[in-house]
């Protein structure tokens, strides 16, 4: 093959792959391009060939930046945020279903949208520790620490936050700041004034948030062993495990009304013993968790 | 995912198409949505950026008609290749019943092949699932490219980069011509629904 004809064959793959937006390949070949010609007494020569060569190195060069320089993620229209909500919420209870909309459309970087999304569901207090923290998590994407501590500053006026939950908030900011570089005044959080009577209602409001349970049950196939799960869902004082479908025994074992009179709770500030009740299991019917059994426990308040 | 409601006698189930950037995914879809326009019931929905690149992914519903009395629905993705949307594509894996991975024959491109088929097992696993359990039918495509004398990888070296230990079905293809896009997704699909049959009894 002469020179000429490979400079041709190299010419025709790298118009290819810079066709079909493979940059960096395309790239890589016209400067094989460049290095053939280099090496050649006669390709050196030819000015134009040069040229011809170098600008498209440049314009390659420019279609990198451009995409190096891009938004990761454009904001979408709201029909294509509602599609996102729709498409990867996969819950059959509308609270659950509520929040992984809301969680998709973080993931898929619609912060602003995710925003307005957990602040209503915070607004109706649904799992407000968890929706707080996705939205630490959307405005550290955002890039706008100072919005989050205001906001911060704004859930220590609110009713449904514990001093506790105040208190683990504040600790994953912290840590969520820190992890994206920002050095930021976080208030402190001040002990709440006891409240004169705690209705029944404001006691499983301000429950704090478990994120891993140990069962230890008396009776039944499973007793004496010990089960461990994580939290998959909390609303007050009420846990919601997944058990897989090859733990049927389990599922089967813990019928409504079962009491657990000794339950390990992990919560992120500490661990603690209480009792409870199983209030309610389910085979899940579709999803990606199809087959397996939820498990409410409601967990004594006191 | 799939969701089979017994007394309606309706089937639904996710098909993923994945693969390395600018392998060809969206363009099979785009196939899919012109050439079987009949089964395609509303607008294919493609969000792009410079140079068509797949940012978020690409999804069409498709209906299939009656399948032993049961009315089958699918639902088609495509998730974004580029190595830096790996979180999308955890997300638009989730639920997943079947796979089409679009290997892209391009010499070029061989270690971006392997590099996907790599993340795409770990995200399965993530996800609780395993690329040697899941349906999963291999696409080469581009082979046109051949015939213009660019530098294609031949079918064996694919077949060892990628299928020596899976033993999938795999097709040749050329998506931008529709070659191949047809029988993928047929395998694919019937890969899917035997698989879903063993789970749901959906044919009972």
């Amino acid at each position: 093959m002469t020179e000429k004809d490979l400079i041709r064959r190299l010419l025709k793959e790298a118009d290819l792959y810079r066709t079909q937006g493979l940059l960096s390949d395309a790239k890589s070949k016209y400067v094989q391009i460049f290095s053939v010609i280099g090496k050649s007494k006669v390709l050196v020569k030819n000015k134009q060939l040069v040229a011809g060569v170098k600008s498209k190195i440049r314009a390659v060069d420019r279609s990198l930046n451009e995409l190096r320089d891009s938004p990761e993620r454009p904001e979408l229209s709201g029909d294509l945020q509602d599609l996102i909500k729709k498409l990867f919420s996969f819950s059959q209870t509308e609270q659950a279903a509520a929040i992984e909309g809301a969680v998709a459309l973080a993931k898929f970087g619609q912060y602003e949208q995710a925003l307005k999304e957990f602040q209503r569901l915070l607004d109706r207090g649904v799992l407000p520790v968890v929706t707080a923290k996705n939205m630490i998590k959307c405005y550290a994407a955002l890039k706008t620490p100072d919005a989050a501590v205001a906001q911060f500053a704004k859930w220590k006026t609110r009713d449904f936050f514990s001093t506790e939950d105040l208190k683990y908030i504040r600790a994953f900011l912290k840590t969520t700041l820190e992890k994206e570089g920002f050095k930021t005044e976080i208030p402190e959080v001040e002990p709440k004034p006891p409240l004169p009577s705690k209705s029944k209602k404001k006691k499983e409001e301000v429950f704090l948030e478990i994120s891993a349970i140990s069962l230890h049950p008396q009776n039944g196939p499973m007793a004496g062993q010990t089960m461990d799960f994580d939290v998959h869902f909390q609303s007050a004082n009420t846990v919601t495990l997944l058990i897989p479908a090859v733990q049927k025994s389990v599922a089967d074992s813990l019928t409504p009304g079962t009491r657990l009179v000794d339950i390990q709770c992990y919560s992120p500030i500490t661990v603690f013993r209480s009792t409870g009740t199983v209030s309610g299991t389910a085979k899940i019917k579709q999803g990606p968790r199809q087959g397996d059994y939820t498990l409410d426990i409601t967990i004594d308040a006191d | 995912m799939a969701i089979f409601n017994a007394k309606d006698r309706i089937i639904e189930c996710k098909l993923v198409y994945y693969g390395p950037g600018r392998c060809g995914k969206t363009t099979n879809l785009e196939y899919i949505f012109k050439a079987f326009h009949k089964q395609t019931n509303s607008e294919m929905v493609s969000i792009n950026t410079m140079g068509d690149r797949t940012l978020f992914f690409d999804f069409l519903p498709m209906g299939l008609g009656k399948i032993r009395g049961c009315d089958v629905k699918v639902q088609l993705y495509t998730v974004p290749g580029q190595s830096r949307y790996r979180s999308t594509r955890k997300m638009v894996l989730k639920g997943v019943d079947g796979v089409v991975f679009v290997a892209d024959s391009l010499e070029v491109r061989r270690k971006a092949n392997l590099l996907s088929l790599k993340d795409l097992a770990e995200n399965l696993k993530e996800e609780g699932k395993s690329l040697f359990n899941i349906p999963l039918v291999l696409q080469y495509n581009k082979r046109d490219l051949e015939q213009q004398g660019i530098p294609i990888l031949p079918v064996e070296t694919l077949d060892q980069d990628l299928n020596s230990k899976l033993k999938v079905p795999s097709h040749m293809a050329s998506a931008l011509k529709g070659e191949g896009v047809g029988t993928t997704l047929k395998e694919a699909l019937l890969l899917t629904l035997r698989h879903l049959q063993k789970e749901l009894h959906w044919t009972k």
